[in-house]
């Protein structure tokens, strides 16, 4: 799907490879942290074109989830600036950049324990006069197992469930680009391939995604393009495939 | 069989939780009393009704009020110790509503704006009553209600919200210096003394007969059931069936997924406040039409009795702190029999303790919240 050719090998792709055509998202050199002077990002280069799926790994405390919260207005921006779909959206706030058809699956607590399953697709749609039911419908057919428990109170799912009711909810406004915080974390791990399969799906389905995972094999395996983090840096970007094989990034952050 | 299982059962309480089966024998043991009381005649059936009906009514109150303070406690996450003042502040907007509009014209304006401080110009002079003026009653109701609402939306604009990211201890001490504010500039305004707002005049009562004697259900008791069980379902309907119900829920449940689900946290706070407030004016004016008298620490001696209903309840629970308001309101109603009438109000609050020993996060704790 990736239709931004790196250049070279692993090298010469330390640089951004952001392209001067139209990508979807363009993160570029961003400096970014939490509260007034907590920086965790320095100079942080990403796109995301349509329809691609492009996952960011890296050793803990990389600045991974960082990176991908700077996209969506959760954390203090302190330079560079963030495109999407043409549109500068550097430094705006969550409740406007929903609007603009980013969605954002949190790593936990991403669903609403009290309310019922389908009132949390319910709130997915919130910016809307209506609960769009053709969304409504195409999540159920997705996940199934949300229509049958419509009705039970989402704190009782099971992890995995509730990982598809957050996924779900985040679908409700079809939006072009999906964030995904580590959605494996906390699955059994029978649960982790099927959970990496409903991601393929919907991104087959046409929605980019840009994840953010500790299951770093796997993500590689799965998905169009990989960043590597280090330290708040960019370090590698490659097709998966080829990060995978890659002996500097096996050794480095691939455990070998 | 079932019988000896029962006693083990029994056994094993009593040999691993001696303070839970201390409980179970001291509630039988009242319960038996009670029982052979009636039995005997020692307690007449209609007295313990009457006390139960009482009960029923202060629980009414206090979980109408108690709504308003879960509400706000659920979704902003502090505790709002001026809550029991927005409640007298309701109620003499309210009451000075219904004072001018029944006695315009024929009593001195000031005495009636100020709520009659002045002993001649009482309620029960005027003629007050929900039978006698329904439209003056009925006017000073949804006063009541619109004039807490400004207030908690005033409040909340110039103290809490630039407090909002400080953290509840510093919204609770502040909120406890509104109160103060609050009440003693009602008391400056309206006088401290007490008044009485409606008698019997317009206030009719049937006696029914029950076993042995009769209970007495007044005009004013059956308003304040219409009243409160009325706006009970209404916010039961608002949360479960409407979107700012749902959204109100979603935000008590985790106010920064709200956030990134794109529900406007700040509009909704605010809609929490005009709720809230409206029904803690009502709740403010219903107590006064049932009590019959008004002063200007009505509210906030009501307040423990509220806030041991709500963290009764589970705190955060609309559901608990009818529930919780009910529990307290009948407990210390009927505690009569037993105890002194002084110590009604400690009953109330020893059953709040029992209750929170046998489940420390409330009645209805993690059940729709809101």
């Amino acid at each position: 799907m990736s239709d931004a050719e790196p250049a070279g090998g692993v090298e010469a792709s330390r640089e951004s490879g952001i392209t001067e055509g139209e990508h979807l998202l363009t993160v570029r050199d961003v400096d970014a942290g939490y509260g007034e002077d907590l920086q965790i990002l320095t100079s942080v280069n990403m796109f995301v074109d349509e329809g691609e799926y492009v996952t960011i790994v890296g050793p803990n405390g990389a600045g991974k989830s960082t990176a991908m919260k700077s996209v969506f207005g959760l954390t203090t921006h302190m330079g560079g600036n963030i495109v999407f779909d043409g549109q500068d959206i550097t430094g705006l706030a969550p409740e406007d950049i929903i609007h603009l058809g980013i969605g954002y699956v949190p790593q936990s607590d991403n669903v609403f324990p009290s309310l019922s399953v389908r009132e949390n697709l319910e709130m997915g749609a919130y910016i809307l006069e209506e609960v769009p039911q053709d969304a409504l419908e195409a999540v159920y057919d997705r996940f199934p197992i949300l229509e049958e428990r419509e009705e039970q109170r989402a704190g009782t799912l099971s992890g995995g469930q509730q990982q598809m009711l957050a996924m779900g909810r985040a679908l409700m406004l079809d939006p072009d680009l999906l964030l995904l915080d580590e959605p494996s974390a906390g699955l059994a791990p029978d649960l982790v391939d099927e959970m990496f399969d409903r991601i393929d799906v919907i991104n087959d389905d046409g929605t980019a995604i840009l994840m953010v995972e500790q299951n770093a094999k796997e993500a590689l395996r799965r998905c169009d393009r990989g960043y590597v983090l280090a330290q708040g840096e960019n370090r590698y970007m490659d097709d998966g495939q080829r990060l995978l094989e890659d002996e500097e990034v096996r050794q480095q952050f691939l455990g070998g | 069989m079932g019988v000896r299982d029962t006693v083990n059962r029994g056994r094993i309480v009593a040999i691993e939780r001696p303070d839970v089966f201390l409980v179970w024998v001291l509630g039988a043991a009242l319960v038996v009393d009670l029982l052979w009381g009636l039995a005997t005649g020692g307690i007449a059936f209609s007295t313990l009704a009457s006390n139960v009906w009482d009960g029923i009514m202060r629980g009414l109150v206090i979980g109408l009020a108690g709504i308003g303070l879960s509400m706000t406690y659920s979704i902003l996450n502090f505790a709002n110790f001026a809550h029991g003042d927005y409640i007298t502040a309701g109620a003499f907007a309210g009451w000075s509503v219904t004072y001018l509009i029944t006695g315009f014209g024929e009593y001195d304006l000031g005495a009636l704006v100020l709520v009659g401080p002045k002993s001649n110009v009482t309620g029960t002079i005027i003629g007050i009553g929900v039978v006698s003026t329904p439209l003056a009653v009925l006017a000073g109701l949804l006063v009541a209600g619109a004039a807490t609402i400004a207030l908690a939306l005033l409040v909340d604009r110039y103290v809490y919200r630039p407090l909002r990211d400080e953290g509840g201890i510093t919204l609770l001490i502040t909120s406890i210096g509104v109160a103060f504010a609050l009440r003693y500039l009602i008391a400056f305004v309206f006088d401290s003394s007490t008044r009485t707002t409606a008698g019997t005049t317009g206030n009719p009562a049937v006696r029914l007969n029950f076993v042995d004697g009769t209970v007495r259900v007044s005009s004013h008791d059956v308003t304040l059931v219409v009243v409160s069980v009325g706006l009970m379902l209404g916010v039961h309907y608002l949360l479960q069936r409407t979107k700012l119900g749902k959204a109100m829920r979603a935000m008590a449940d985790n106010e920064d997924l709200a956030r990134v689900t794109g529900i406007p946290t700040e509009r909704v706070v605010r809609s929490t406040w005009i709720i809230g407030g409206g029904l803690t004016g009502f709740a403010g004016f219903m107590l006064v039409l049932w009590k019959e008298t008004i002063r200007f620490n009505d509210g906030w001696l009501l307040l423990l009795l509220i806030f041991a209903a709500v963290i009764m309840g589970g705190i955060g629970s609309i559901y608990g702190a009818i529930a919780g308001g009910l529990i307290i309101g009948i407990v210390a109603s009927t505690s009569v029999i037993w105890v002194p009438s002084g110590l009604t109000e400690a009953t109330a609050f020893l059953v709040m303790i029992l209750v929170l020993l046998f489940r420390p996060e409330g009645i209805f704790s993690g059940r729709s919240t809101a």
